[in-house]
C-alpha cells in the first residue's frame, strides 16, 4: 500500500512541475511573442520540438528576448506539437461597413 | 524617459500583453474593408478568401486575401510619398504619386497567390502560416511600367538586377522586407508600379504604390514602395536568402534543407482549385455545378479536367474566356450523380506550355508552391 501512496504523490507532483512549468511558458509567450505578432500566428501551427526549437532560433536571432526559454518549448510542444489535432480556421468578423457605418 | 528603440520596444511589449490579457489570444476581431476571412493573423494581417469567395474573375477587394510579414507602415500621406530611383543610373530620381501618373498607364489582369498558398496540406507539416486554398486573388491592376521609370532614371546596362523596398520596417531586429527582381523581369512590359487595384487604393494591399510582377510568387510584388534601386547583384537579405528559395533537388519529406541548393523562385506553377462543392459538403441527387479556379504563373490556362470518380474518368471543364498569360480562369463542369454515395471530386489544369498539374506536389522545407492536383469529398445524399 505504501509504495503506491509514494508513487501516486510523486506522479501528482510531476505533474504539478509540469503544469507549472507550462503556465510559466504561457507567461513567456506572452512577453517574448506579442511584441511583433499576435499569437494566432503561434497557435495555427503544429510542429516538432525539433522544429519549435528552430523557430525559437529564429526569433532570437530577430531579437526577440526570451527569458524562460525551456519553459517556453515545453509549453508549445505541449500544446502546440505535431501530434496535435489541426487547429479549427478562425474567421474574422465582417469589416465592410453597412451604410456607411463600419461594423465594430 | 528617453525615446530609444529599446524603450518603444518594452511599451509595445507591455502595451501588446495587456491588451493579450484584456482581450485573451483568440478573441474575434474584424478587419477594417473586409469580409468575413480565415483569421491566420491580426496583427499583422495574414487573411485568408474562403473559398466561396471566388465566385468572379475579379476578386473583389473586400475578399482579397492579404500576406503582412511586418507590420503595416504607418498611412502614407499621398502628397508627401516620394519614390527613390537610385542606384546604377545616371539620373537618380524622386518621383511623387504625379510624376508617377503622368507616365503612361497600363491595366494588367494578374493572379497574385502566396509563394506558401497551400502549405497546410504537405505533410510532415513545416513552419509558417498554414494556408489552405485561398492566399490567392485575381484583380486588374493600373500603373505605368517599372521600364518607363528605369529609363527616365537613365538606368544603366550593367544594372541585372532592381532592388525593391517598402515602406514597412521590422519590429526589434526582424530583417526589412527587400526584394531583388532580375532586369529582365523588371523590363516585361507587363511588370508594373501599380497606383490602383480594381480601380481602388487600399492601403492594406500596398497603396499608393506596389510592385506587380505579374505570373511570379506574390513576394515578388512588394507593396508600399519607396526605394527602386537598379543593382548588379542581387539582394542577400533574408527575404531573398533564405526566405523564399525552393530546393533545387527534391528531398525526402521532413528533411532540411541544403542551403547551397536553394534557389530564388520566380514563375509559379500550373494549378486548379475546386472553390465549389466545399471539402466534405452534402448534397442531395440534383445537378451540381463543379467550380473553381485555374492559373499557369507567366503561362495561360489551356485545359482543366474534372473526374468525380477519384481520378479513373476525365472530364473536360467549362473555361472563362479570357485565356491570358497571368490571370486565372474559373471553370465549371456540371455533374449530375447518378447514385448516393461518397465521392471524391477532383480538379487538373494543364497550361499553354503543356504543363500538367502533378498528382504529387513535391514536399519542401518552406512548404512553397503547393500545386497537388485538387480533391475535395462531397456526400451526395438521397433525395426525400
Amino acid at each position: 500500500m505504501r509504495p503506491l501512496i509514494l508513487i501516486s504523490a510523486v506522479a501528482v507532483l510531476a505533474l504539478a512541475a509540469d503544469q507549472a512549468t507550462l503556465d510559466r511558458g504561457q507567461k513567456e509567450e506572452g512577453l517574448a511573442c506579442t511584441p511583433c505578432h499576435s499569437l494566432r500566428l503561434v497557435h495555427s501551427q503544429r510542429l516538432s520540438k525539433a522544429t519549435w526549437n528552430k523557430e525559437l532560433d529564429k526569433m532570437t536571432g530577430w531579437g526577440t528576448k526570451i527569458q524562460d526559454r525551456d519553459a517556453l518549448l515545453e509549453y508549445l510542444v505541449a500544446n502546440f506539437g505535431d501530434d496535435k489535432p489541426p487547429s479549427p480556421p478562425a474567421m474574422s468578423k465582417d469589416g465592410v461597413p453597412k451604410n456607411g457605418v463600419p461594423k465594430k | 524617459m528617453p525615446f530609444t528603440r529599446r524603450n518603444l520596444f518594452a511599451t509595445l511589449a507591455s502595451a501588446a500583453v495587456s491588451s493579450q490579457l484584456a482581450h485573451g489570444a483568440d478573441d474575434p476581431v474584424a478587419i477594417a474593408g473586409k469580409r468575413p476571412m480565415i483569421l491566420h493573423n491580426d496583427r499583422p494581417e495574414d487573411l485568408e478568401t474562403p473559398v466561396r469567395y471566388f465566385d468572379s474573375w475579379i476578386t473583389p477587394i473586400d475578399a482579397f486575401f492579404v500576406r503582412q510579414h511586418l507590420p503595416r507602415p504607418a498611412a502614407i500621406d499621398p502628397d508627401a510619398y516620394r519614390l527613390t530611383v537610385n542606384g546604377m543610373v545616371s539620373k537618380p530620381l524622386e518621383l511623387t504619386l504625379a510624376d508617377l501618373r503622368k507616365l503612361p498607364q497600363f491595366t494588367v489582369p494578374a493572379t497574385i497567390e502566396c509563394t506558401g498558398n497551400g502549405r497546410g496540406f504537405y505533410t510532415p507539416k513545416v513552419p509558417g502560416i498554414q494556408w489552405m486554398r485561398g492566399a490567392i486573388g485575381n484583380a486588374e491592376w493600373r500603373g505605368p511600367r517599372v521600364s518607363d521609370v528605369l529609363k527616365m532614371a537613365g538606368v544603366s546596362g550593367a544594372a541585372t538586377f532592381i532592388e525593391t523596398d517598402g515602406a514597412d520596417i521590422g519590429v526589434a531586429s526582424t530583417p526589412d522586407f527587400v526584394r531583388s527582381l532580375p532586369m529582365n523581369k523588371a523590363m516585361h512590359p507587363a511588370t508594373i508600379l501599380a497606383l490602383g487595384m480594381n480601380g481602388q487604393t487600399p492601403a492594406i494591399h500596398g497603396f499608393p504604390v506596389r510592385l506587380i510582377v505579374p505570373g511570379w510568387d506574390g513576394t515578388s510584388s512588394v507593396k508600399w514602395v519607396v526605394r527602386i534601386s537598379a543593382a548588379a547583384q542581387s539582394n542577400t537579405g533574408f527575404f531573398m536568402n533564405p526566405g523564399y528559395r525552393y530546393p533545387k533537388y527534391s528531398l525526402p519529406p521532413g528533411t532540411p534543407a541544403r542551403p547551397a541548393e536553394l534557389e530564388v523562385i520566380e514563375g509559379m506553377p500550373v494549378k486548379s482549385s475546386i472553390t465549389a462543392p466545399e471539402d466534405q459538403a452534402k448534397v442531395t441527387m440534383e445537378p451540381v455545378t463543379i467550380r473553381g479556379f485555374a492559373w499557369a504563373g507567366e503561362n495561360a490556362i489551356e485545359r482543366v479536367d474534372v473526374s468525380t470518380d477519384g481520378g479513373s474518368r476525365w472530364r473536360d471543364a467549362q473555361l472563362s474566356r479570357e485565356k491570358l498569360p497571368f490571370a486565372w480562369r474559373l471553370w465549371n463542369l456540371e455533374w449530375r450523380p447518378s447514385e448516393p454515395g461518397y465521392y471524391t471530386v477532383m480538379s487538373r489544369a494543364t497550361d499553354t506550355a503543356g504543363r500538367v498539374q502533378p498528382i504529387v506536389s513535391p514536399w519542401n522545407p518552406s512548404g512553397y508552391l503547393w500545386n497537388s492536383i485538387d480533391r475535395v469529398g462531397v456526400t451526395v445524399e438521397k433525395t426525400a
